[in-house]
């Protein structure tokens, strides 16, 4: 029975390559399968192709490339990747460039379009599609103007067929991030794209391996204290059969470790309702699954099943949503807390003299609550050597934003004594909010070009 | 006892909702966990954190619970005025709840 051995390369934009690098080289894979993006990335690429036409992919991935694949040539893996972005046939053509530059000879590269939906978001309207927000009902009129892009997480449909067409790279916009896995699966074990019960399996391994490390020791909170080799981390493999059994391990002499418990946990990891995962390919049933230790740094997976996929698809659109202004101070004994009140309630008069406007403020007491403020109170122990506040606002516009730092400024010589570590001013964060919606899969059939170089 | 002591977990975002898992390390933990952490209870935990309901689902071959904490990440990790937008650590807070069982 056939068996393919997919490799987890990269679980987002500016991960590290030497997993990827390291499991090129010393594990038996036939894929190396790359995620590049994160839910809002594509507003960052969207806002870079508007620069620029040629950019709008992430370019870590030539990075990627250019160290992995004179090995790839050699031993006849095939890399997936979504890291064309807002822009896969730009990213495509730096590929090619690379591959020239390395003097690689006859790689097939396949392009998949067709997931960016925002040059016909008015002829779709116009048929019908109300993309109304999941969240609240409300209408995409609210938000049309400031959107930054409109994808959609489109299945493995697209990457069947580039491999079909005997491609060696694919080069992906906004696929689904299962879809990188499941393709060569249906495409090497002859999965049909209705074998939901498989599919579902596809489903599962993808959703454990695609976070890298996060399934070998990575963020592991049972048992961190005993991975070993954390800063060689190996990235996991997943091993599927054609019948559809399962094991996830890693590459061998890599730091890390898979175990039930660390897969348990990335199973866990950023799901809803298990038994309804919803993808593009499938909806995918893991309530039941179960994970068994079958070996030194092996978990065999079953359990698993799946159903007919969703007849929608979900977009990823993205709006402007303002900007955020970050004050940082610290403040030293005696009676820190009382001087960084103070130094609080001073900034809130300045502000309000300086006709801030805004949406919602935060304060949060670093080392102290900043991560659950306000279910931890504040820190006012009179004797505490410092403490350090950080006050954060949304603000409609960047010029609100720049208030929250150049009125706490005057405060450094004008208010209590003893303030520190002020710094130079934080970057003002520009917000890109979800708007998440629906499409029927029906109107966004997917296109694969190949180029050969 | 805390959560912390019977079990592991994870927590990562999906919009503005967080999902909170926490996996049993046995049968007799899993079996507290279960009675114990009902959505009521979990929602009253994360206080003013969450602000829409909460949804408990079990992966129970894994001794695991999923919280899915509707309205728990101030708008979503990219408009979150939170040091933790993403919501990575939100499992740790689930990890601190006291448990109303007696230490061995």
């Amino acid at each position: 029975m056939k068996t393919i051995r997919l490799g987890a390369g990269m679980a987002f934009w500016g991960d590290s390559i030497n997993p990827a690098i390291d499991m090129v080289r010393h594990a038996d894979i036939d894929y190396l399968c790359c995620d590049h993006l994160a839910e809002l990335t594509m507003s960052i690429l969207s806002k870079r192709m508007e620069r620029d036409p040629a950019e709008g992919y992430t370019p870590d991935v030539l990075d990627l490339l250019r160290n992995v694949l004179p090995v790839c040539r050699e031993r006849g893996i095939k890399i997936i990747s979504n890291a064309g972005g807002a822009n896969p046939r730009g990213c495509a053509e730096r590929v090619v460039q690379l591959c020239k530059e390395l003097g690689l000879q006859g790689v097939r590269i396949g392009v998949v379009t067709g997931d960016d939906i925002r040059g016909q978001i008015d002829d779709l309207m116009h048929d019908g599609v109300s993309f109304a927000s999941l969240d609240t009902g409300a209408g995409l009129e609210t938000v049309r103007s400031q959107l930054t892009h409109a994808n959609v997480y489109i299945g493995s449909d697209g990457i069947v067929e580039a491999l079909e067409a005997g491609a060696d790279i694919v080069i992906c916009g906004r696929v689904t991030d299962v879809a990188l896995y499941i393709g060569p699966m249906r495409y090497e074990l002859g999965w049909a794209a209705d074998d939901w019960h498989r599919l579902g399996i596809g489903a599962a391994v993808a959703h454990i391996v695609e976070c890298g490390g996060q399934a070998t020791g990575g963020l592991y909170s049972k048992g961190w204290q005993q991975v070993s080799g954390m800063a060689e981390i190996g990235y996991p493999i997943a091993e599927v059969s054609a019948d559809g059994s399962a094991v996830v391990t890693k590459t061998p002499g890599s730091g890390g470790e898979v175990t039930v418990g660390t897969v348990s946990e990335q199973m866990v990891y950023e799901i809803l309702d298990p038994g309804n995962y919803l993808t593009a390919d499938v909806t995918g049933d893991f309530s039941q699954i179960t994970l068994e230790q079958a070996g030194q740094d092996r978990v065999r997976v079953g359990g698993v099943t799946g159903r007919p996929a969703p007849g929608t698809l979900k977009v990823n659109m993205g709006y402007r949503a303002g900007f955020i202004g970050t004050a940082q101070f610290s403040y030293t004994w005696p009676d820190a807390y009382l001087k960084a009140k103070r130094a609080l309630s001073l900034l809130d008069e300045r502000l309000r003299n300086a006709d801030f406007n805004c949406d919602e403020t935060r304060v949060e007491w670093v080392g102290h609550n900043s991560m659950w403020s306000p279910l931890i109170p504040e820190p006012d122990d009179p004797d505490a050597a410092e403490v350090t506040v950080r006050f954060t606002a949304r603000c409609p516009s960047r010029q609100e934003a720049r208030k929250v730092f150049s009125e706490l400024v005057p405060i450094c010589n004008n208010g209590p004594a003893g303030l520190g570590g002020l710094g130079t001013r934080l970057p003002i964060t520009e917000l890109f909010a979800v708007w998440p919606c629906l499409i029927p899969r029906d109107l966004v059939p997917s296109a694969v070009e190949m180029i050969t170089v | 006892m805390r959560v912390f002591d019977l079990a592991h977990g994870r927590s990562g975002d999906k919009g503005d909702i967080c999902n909170v898992g926490v996996i049993a390390y046995d049968d007799g933990g899993f079996a507290i966990l279960r009675e114990q952490l009902t959505e009521e209870r979990v929602k009253e935990h994360f206080g003013p954190l969450v602000t829409g309901p909460v949804r408990r689902y079990e992966m129970p071959n894994i001794r695991a619970l999923n919280f899915v904490l509707n309205g728990g990440l101030n708008g979503g990790g990219t408009q979150s005025l939170r040091s933790d937008a993403l919501g990575k650590v939100m499992y740790a807070w689930l990890l601190r709840m006291e448990l109303d069982v007696a230490h061995d």
